[in-house]
């Protein structure tokens, strides 16, 4: 009896201490397409930290499914507490279901907060917003560098060294075909890797003349754009993108083949590290990161320089006015972007950070810190890759592509972004 | 009196009867209500208005319909549907009914194994297939290109990657997923034959090509109206595939109405046009669907039966 009694006693204490844990537990819904594995190391970094809070993440491809979820979820004002976001168009897209987030980061972090974030981060943050409104609704977590990168063995084998020309480019390229190997893969059927190509092209004609045309200063059938897109043409033209390019896609296909030692360079950006993170097997190349380096894309005209660092926010998050309810979301936020999980995803090489004074730690080769730094020390200095009007940067992914086939020419091409552009900035 | 009370009770368990028979379609109502009716009626309300900047909506009466029919991308979507329809239905059942007919009629301990094989398919993941027909059709490091190059070919460009040819290379992959669910229905046709009806045209001296074309296919008539009805059906919610393989372009090329309502409903995020397009996608659909039926009848499986 007296067992039964003490057994009893026991299962109702478990129960009632039970309870009370869950009635203690607070709890942040997070939307993302974020690499999960990542994801789940910086949440346990955090949850490690704040004991007494549970993140509940979901992951979802970016496309289509975290857009429409984002869109349906909105609708029905059943957002989660924090949302991932890219800083400009889809950030507006949400404005309206987004806090301003001012405030609780001056609390943060400081009223000097934002001078913490890297020049072209803290431009992409105000992306598209009405004008007079400074409030920021994104706050950036890693930051990106896009560049070329080559195979440094193959590169190795066949005597060749990164291009500084453009000339030594289309060589580069040819050795690298005629000895069987990819020269540049381009995923063009994708929009964003033609933009991204395109951005260093036209930046490396005038800095920052993207920037102007998309703001309606510059026209984008200045000179500077027209010869811009003819180089574009120019890098099927010349034999420096694959055959086919026009029907090949950047993930899986050529991150694989790459990684594979199949290719010899690919336009990627700094994100390209956290490919040695991954588990194992990897390949030769990608161990370490020992087959890789990157360059930037050499000048395609006599007087030109080599493309500048592009760049900005490669994935920032909001809090939501759901989130803005629930004051453990904003503690996770800030924890995920300049914290305990903003370490963790440096520490798994996902990108570089957003803000100042971070770098990964733990088991890093000497060339991923090596280069590392070179990325770092470029990024203050980066020119923007975002777009605030989704509207032009379909066009222009339109552009880039009729171009690339050879059914538009580069000016008509570049009038009908123009005439989108015009079109975006009336409606605002 | 008393005939009176009883015509009285007789009404009484008919108004009850009739309320029990109305209470047993009440759950199917509220389902189509709540999941079909009422999503219609939203997106056709979403259809009259403009979102703004500042996230407010405001009513645009029609210019939505107009901004979507004076979009050239919006005649590139009906040629490729035109296209999309047309060539594929026939084709598919074509190919479908010829290899149901091999299989039902010429197999025999592998019959279940053809039909298992054709089926796969149908069955497979779009993103597989997806994968699998972008590396086919990819030049120079692709998997036809290292047959091709046995025999001296070289693919200078990727189908799916040419303007001109982006939409047809779509279809084949289509084509190639779905014949197997046209062999199947065809399977069911030729299954339910009435063997009295076969053996008579026999006797009566046909067979071979004669026996498929005059006695076959004309009975198998309820299994090809329904997979032309399915397939217009099919044809207009065409999505993955394309939004996968070539994301509608190069430069629009490859754009079907799927397409074209996710860009513009959630990329560019322009709900009002999306839904104007969605109406108009439905309009098409119930048109298409209503000519099927008037022309070829209702009579769509081959269970069914015609009324007198």
């Amino acid at each position: 009896m007296r067992k039964m009694l003490f057994l009893a006693t026991t299962i109702l204490a478990a129960a009632l201490s039970s309870a009370a844990a869950n009635a203690e537990q607070k709890e942040v819904t997070v939307w993302s397409w974020f690499v999960q594995s990542t994801m789940q190391k910086s949440i346990a970094a955090f949850e490690k930290a704040h004991p007494d809070v549970k993140v509940n993440y979901t992951y979802y491809n970016y496309s289509p499914e975290y857009i429409t979820a984002l869109k349906a979820a909105a609708a029905s004002g059943s957002l989660p507490d924090v949302i991932g976001l890219q800083p400009g168009s889809l950030t507006q897209q949400y404005r309206e279901n987004l806090e301003a987030v001012n405030e609780r980061a001056a609390k943060q972090w400081g009223d000097k907060w934002a001078e913490k974030v890297f020049p072209v981060n803290r431009k992409q943050m105000l992306m598209g917003n009405p004008k007079g409104d400074e409030n920021y609704y994104i706050i950036p977590q890693e930051s990106q560098v896009l560049c070329i990168w080559y195979n440094r063995k193959i590169f190795e084998k066949l005597k060749l060294s990164a291009p500084k020309t453009y000339d030594e480019l289309k060589a580069a390229a040819k050795a690298l075909t005629d000895n069987g190997y990819i020269p540049m893969f381009q995923g063009a059927a994708d929009g964003w890797q033609n933009e991204n190509v395109f951005l260093m092209l036209a930046n490396q004609f005038s800095a920052g003349i993207v920037d102007k045309a998309q703001a309606g200063e510059t026209p984008w059938t200045a000179p500077e754009l027209v010869a811009a897109m003819k180089a574009w043409k120019g890098l099927f033209d010349d034999g420096i993108f694959q055959q086919g390019a026009l029907g090949a896609h950047a993930y899986p296909t050529g991150a694989q083949l790459f990684a594979q030692g199949k290719v010899g360079m690919m336009a990627l950006g700094s994100w390209w590290m956290q490919e040695s993170k991954f588990p194992p097997p990897l390949s030769e190349f990608v161990q370490n990161m020992d087959g890789f380096d990157f360059f930037y894309l050499p000048p395609v005209k006599d007087g030109n320089s080599a493309s500048p660092p592009v760049g900005g926010i490669d994935i920032g998050y909001g809090l939501t006015k759901n989130g803005g309810k629930n004051p453990e979301a904003w503690t996770f936020l800030a924890e995920l972007t300049d914290g305990v999980g903003l370490q963790e995803a440096l520490n798994d090489l996902n990108d570089l950070p957003a803000f100042d004074g971070n770098a990964p730690k733990g088991d890093i080769t000497d060339h991923v810190k090596e280069m590392s730094a070179r990325f770092m020390a470029d990024l203050p200095k980066a020119e923007n890759q975002r777009f605030a009007s989704p509207a032009v940067a379909e066009a222009l992914d339109n552009a880039l592509a009729g171009v690339a086939a050879g059914s538009v020419e580069p000016e008509a091409a570049l009038a009908g972004v123009q005439a989108a552009t015009e079109k975006a900035l009336a409606a605002k | 009196m008393r005939a009176g009370a009883a015509v009285a009770a007789v009404r009484r368990r008919s108004a009850s009867r009739a309320s029990t028979l109305y209470l047993f379609a009440l759950p199917a109502t509220l389902l189509f209500v709540v999941f079909v009716a009422y999503p219609i009626l939203w997106v056709a309300e979403q259809s009259f208005y403009a979102g703004r900047t500042d996230g407010a909506a405001v009513f645009a009466g029609l210019a939505n319909y107009r901004s979507v029919l004076s979009d050239p991308t919006f005649w590139i979507v009906v040629r490729n549907m035109a296209l999309w329809c047309v060539i594929t239905i026939p084709v598919q059942m074509l190919i479908g009914g010829l290899l149901a007919y091999f299989i039902e009629r010429h197999t025999h301990a592998l019959r279940g194994f053809f039909r298992t094989m054709f089926f796969l398919p149908v069955v497979t993941s779009v993103s597989v297939i997806s994968l699998v027909w972008v590396q086919i059709y990819a030049p120079y490091y692709g998997i036809a290109q290292e047959y091709l190059r046995h025999v001296g070919i070289v693919m200078m460009t990727s189908p799916i990657g040419d303007p001109k040819t982006a939409i047809y290379a779509l279809i084949v992959v289509n084509i190639w997923q779905w014949t197997g669910f046209s062999m199947l229905m065809y399977i069911a046709g030729i299954a339910n034959l009435p063997s009295e009806v076969l053996d008579a045209a026999r006797i009566d001296g046909a067979k071979g090509w004669r026996l498929a074309v005059h006695v076959i296919v004309p009975m198998l008539a309820p299994a090809t109206k329904s997979l032309l009805l399915l397939g217009v059906i099919g044809t207009l919610q065409t999505f993955p595939i394309v939004h996968l393989m070539t994301g509608g372009g190069p430069n629009r090329a490859s754009e079907v109405f799927g397409t074209f309502i996710f860009k513009q409903s959630f990329v560019l995020g322009d709900t009002g046009s999306g839904a104007a397009l969605s109406v108009i996608v439905l309009v098409i659909a119930l048109a298409l669907s209503l000519i099927q039926i008037a022309v070829l009848g209702a009579r769509l499986s081959p269970a069914g039966k015609e009324k007198p």
